[in-house]
């Protein structure tokens, strides 16, 4: 501009912005539904918190997030076969997504069921009742016994729950940058909240949130550099600049390392791993179970359509070392649970080991990997929060007996839940006629399919060294004598029966038939994800 | 320090003008230094003082290279306002509190540093070798009507979504600081009725004691005053006024109206 004098300078400005015609996009809302709904939950419970009475609060959150979230599964139905771009780029649906995004959904009602569990012993749960309490105050042995609950927590979980649904459907990265950080400030509040071990699970808390954020670093740090190689932050200009050769390919495969390595951590893949076990294990069981499934999902579905959407084209330069990533994942898993004392650490373990089995899927880089993807994560997420519901009705006087030596005879004494737990247990070691059998032979078809045969080889040997642990387990609590004052399995938990009977139902379906599911994955797998 | 290191580079490329280069020039080393510093800095203020440093050469690059709404925003947000409430708060846990600087984990101080430099270097070599090799774009097109009117009108076509949901984050922030933060009273407030009913129930004096270093019972001026008791109880001196002053048939009830309730 020339030089006016700078009054006017300021009006021509104010009328340009007055008259100025930004053609405002259109935001469609319909197909927005599942997380606008769950981010109006989770706004609702934040006022409920604010104005309603200790005792309201208490009786209202868990039915409203968990209205909540079915409503949204809902919504989430009703969308089925949609499949566009939405609201300026920034946000994806295509079936994929929604599949996705429905089972995330499931979870999330399962974990609440587990969190509002309050008769699981006099106090009010596994939810602390003050946080802001310190650990070994005077007022800390109250707040244990207390039946206050820090209702926040439904508040958190919905934001998370709204965090991961867009972290899956984020079509651009800075939409799926800041639903990442939706989806994980809320754990690593969540991972503080247990009501007992409290310094535990303050250290698990601490320990993810650092680490989370030294990993959304990188995360961004990639994004940077994948904006300044394609100009754009939007997946398929990503793609699109990635299929015509030029000079800066550095970039390139800086920002798509850098922004690996902030998704492997999520998903909890080795070398990032480090944090997982600590975290299951200081985190308030029902609060693992969430994480355990819904993270895992969200987290894979956004590795996902990263990687076949954005770096679809480059497959040959990504697959050795996704090969790599597995292959350590599926071994440190492995080999690292079979030292395990503590159950949750030793899920924990699990976990990383099932991250590996997964990649496999992604290692596979063909449709059938993807759908063989989605069903082993439907079917995870199911048999994981069962088995940590299982865990919160194994208690002492101290809470959730946690040690190992003190499942030892737990067959005799109850054999119903010894008996669903060793069937979770192979599920997760991928016995036939469990879900994790269908899920692993899924992925390894596929592995095998894409030319990965050496992966599968390593993925079976590491899932005999896993069914080791498992069985160890079993024998444990069926073919040893119970221990003197051992542990006592809780009687009466309405909802925990619930979550953990649906669980441990659908594992069971998913191995005897799973062919419906199948079938949903492979139809969401073949339309792919859009562009 | 990367940031600085491209923008170093990037100085370079993009030289317009002596003063443009001339500010670089001064400033860069400033900016990288106080990097440095705050990473190397033993007190967590200084670290903190320094980072205001370095965000602020930053800012002025930002100005250099017509960018000025991001420079002021710099500016205003995180020298002002973030790094504020970052002194605040370490003012509030204490200055003195110094972090451990005893290695738990043997040679992991070595470890880190080897690996922290690696990494640096995969980093800046490659990107060093690019940026050498392209030429600038300059902001002229981006800038296109104003700096500020360009941005607002990415802020509400392009990134409307982004812009909104970021407002979820704030919310989580503000949950989540009351959520470690704020202690419920527990059982409700204490009403005077039950503070009254308390004390009659605990025993002892009812009525508030005399301040220290009164020893009559009554208030009356032509009462003399008890001597210093005998006994080196505290708690009760009107009890051991009454052996030395004699006064025991005295209406009047223990440090009635004086002095402050036990």
């Amino acid at each position: 501009m020339s030089a006016p004098p700078t009054a006017v300078l300021a009006q021509d400005a104010l009328a340009q912005s007055i008259q100025g015609t930004i053609d405002v996009p259109p935001i469609q809302y319909a197909a927005l539904s599942p997380i606008i709904i769950v981010f109006g939950v989770a706004l609702a419970a934040v006022l409920i918190d604010a104005f309603a009475s200790a005792r309201t609060r208490r009786l209202l959150q868990p039915p409203l997030a968990a209205v909540g979230f079915a409503v949204a599964f809902v919504a989430v139905v009703l969308l089925h076969g949609r499949r566009q771009i939405l609201a300026a780029g920034a946000v994806a649906i295509d079936s994929p997504t929604l599949f996705l995004e429905g089972a995330i959904l499931l979870f999330a009602f399962l974990a609440v069921l587990l969190v509002a569990e309050r008769r699981l012993d006099s106090s009010g749960g596994a939810i602390v009742a003050s946080a802001a309490v310190t650990p070994g105050s005077p007022g800390a042995t109250a707040a244990r016994t207390s039946a206050a609950v820090q209702t926040e927590v439904y508040a958190l979980m919905a934001f998370s729950v709204a965090g991961m649904l867009l972290f899956v459907s984020a079509n651009t990265l800075l939409v799926m940058f800041v639903a990442l950080e939706i989806l994980s400030l809320p754990l690593y509040l969540l991972a503080g909240l247990a009501r007992r071990r409290r310094l535990l699970s303050q250290e698990a808390a601490m320990k993810y949130f650092l680490l989370g954020a030294f990993s959304s670093a990188f995360f961004i740090y990639g994004l940077a550099f994948l904006y300044g190689y394609a100009g754009s932050v939007d997946l398929g200009r990503i793609a699109d600049a990635a299929g015509t050769a030029t000079a800066n390919d550095t970039y390139l495969y800086l920002g798509m390392a850098l922004l690996g390595i902030g998704l492997f951590f999520k998903i909890g893949a080795v070398p990032f791993h480090s944090w997982t076990p600590d975290v299951y294990q200081g985190s308030p069981t029902p609060i693992t179970a969430f994480m355990a499934a819904g993270t895992k999902v969200a987290a894979f579905g956004a590795l996902l359509r990263v990687f076949y959407v954005a770096f679809g084209g480059l497959r040959w330069d990504w697959r050795p070392t996704v090969w790599t990533i597995a292959i350590m994942t599926m071994v440190v898993g492995a080999v690292l649970a079979l030292t395990q004392r503590d159950i949750k650490r030793m899920l924990a373990y699990s976990a990383i080991a099932h991250a590996g089995f997964l990649l496999t899927g992604l290692a596979a880089a063909n449709s059938d990997g993807l759908r063989g993807s989605l069903f082993y994560l439907v079917a995870y997420g199911f048999t994981t929060i069962a088995a940590f519901g299982l865990i919160t009705m194994v208690r002492t006087a101290d809470g959730e007996a946690s040690d190992l030596s003190q499942w030892q005879g737990l067959g005799r004494r109850s054999p119903v839940l010894a008996g669903i737990f060793a069937f979770l247990l192979l599920a997760l070691a991928g016995i036939p006629l469990t879900s994790g059998f269908t899920g692993k032979f899924a992925v390894f078809q596929a592995a095998v399919a894409g030319n990965a045969t050496p992966l599968v080889v390593v993925a079976l040997v590491t899932s005999a060294i896993a069914a080791f642990f498992y069985v160890r387990v079993i024998v444990l609590m069926f073919f040893q004598e119970p221990v003197m004052d051992g542990p006592i399995v809780v009687t009466r938990p309405t909802l925990t029966y619930a979550a953990v009977g649906i669980g441990a139902i659908m594992t069971l379906l998913l191995g005897v038939a799973p062919q419906p599911l199948l079938d949903l994955a492979g139809t969401a797998a073949t339309s792919g994800f859009v562009r | 320090m990367n940031a600085a290191i491209l923008v170093q580079a990037a100085g370079e490329f993009t030289r317009t003008s002596g003063g443009e280069a001339a500010t670089f020039w001064v400033l860069a080393p400033v900016a990288v230094l106080a990097a440095l510093g705050m990473v190397l800095a033993r007190s967590a203020v200084h670290g903190a003082l320094l980072l205001v440093v370095n965000l602020f050469c930053l800012a002025v690059f930002y100005l250099l290279q017509d960018a000025p709404f991001l420079g002021f925003v710099q500016i205003i947000v995180y020298t002002g306002a973030i790094m504020v409430l970052f002194l605040f708060v370490l003012m509030l846990v204490g200055v003195d509190s110094a972090d451990s600087l005893v290695e738990t984990l043997r040679g992991q101080r070595m470890a880190a540093i080897v690996l922290g430099a690696g990494f640096a270097g995969l980093l800046v070599f490659p990107i060093g070798g690019v940026i050498s090799g392209t030429k600038a774009a300059g902001l002229a097109a981006a800038n296109n009507g104003g700096n500020i009117q360009a941005i607002a009108r990415l802020l509400f076509t392009d990134y409307v979504f982004a812009f909104e949901i970021v407002s979820a984050l704030l919310i989580i922030a503000a949950v989540g600081a009351m959520i470690l933060a704020h202690r419920e009273r527990a059982g409700g407030k204490i009403t005077q009725k039950e503070m009254l009913r308390r004390r009659f129930a605990a025993g002892g004096p009812v009525t508030p004691v005399p301040g220290p270093g009164v020893y009559a019972r009554p208030q009356a001026a032509d009462v003399t005053p008890a001597l210093p008791p005998a006994s080196d109880d505290p708690g009760h001196p009107g009890d051991s006024g009454d052996s030395a002053g004699g006064d025991a048939d005295s209406p009047h009830p223990v440090g009635a109206g004086k002095g402050a309730a036990r």
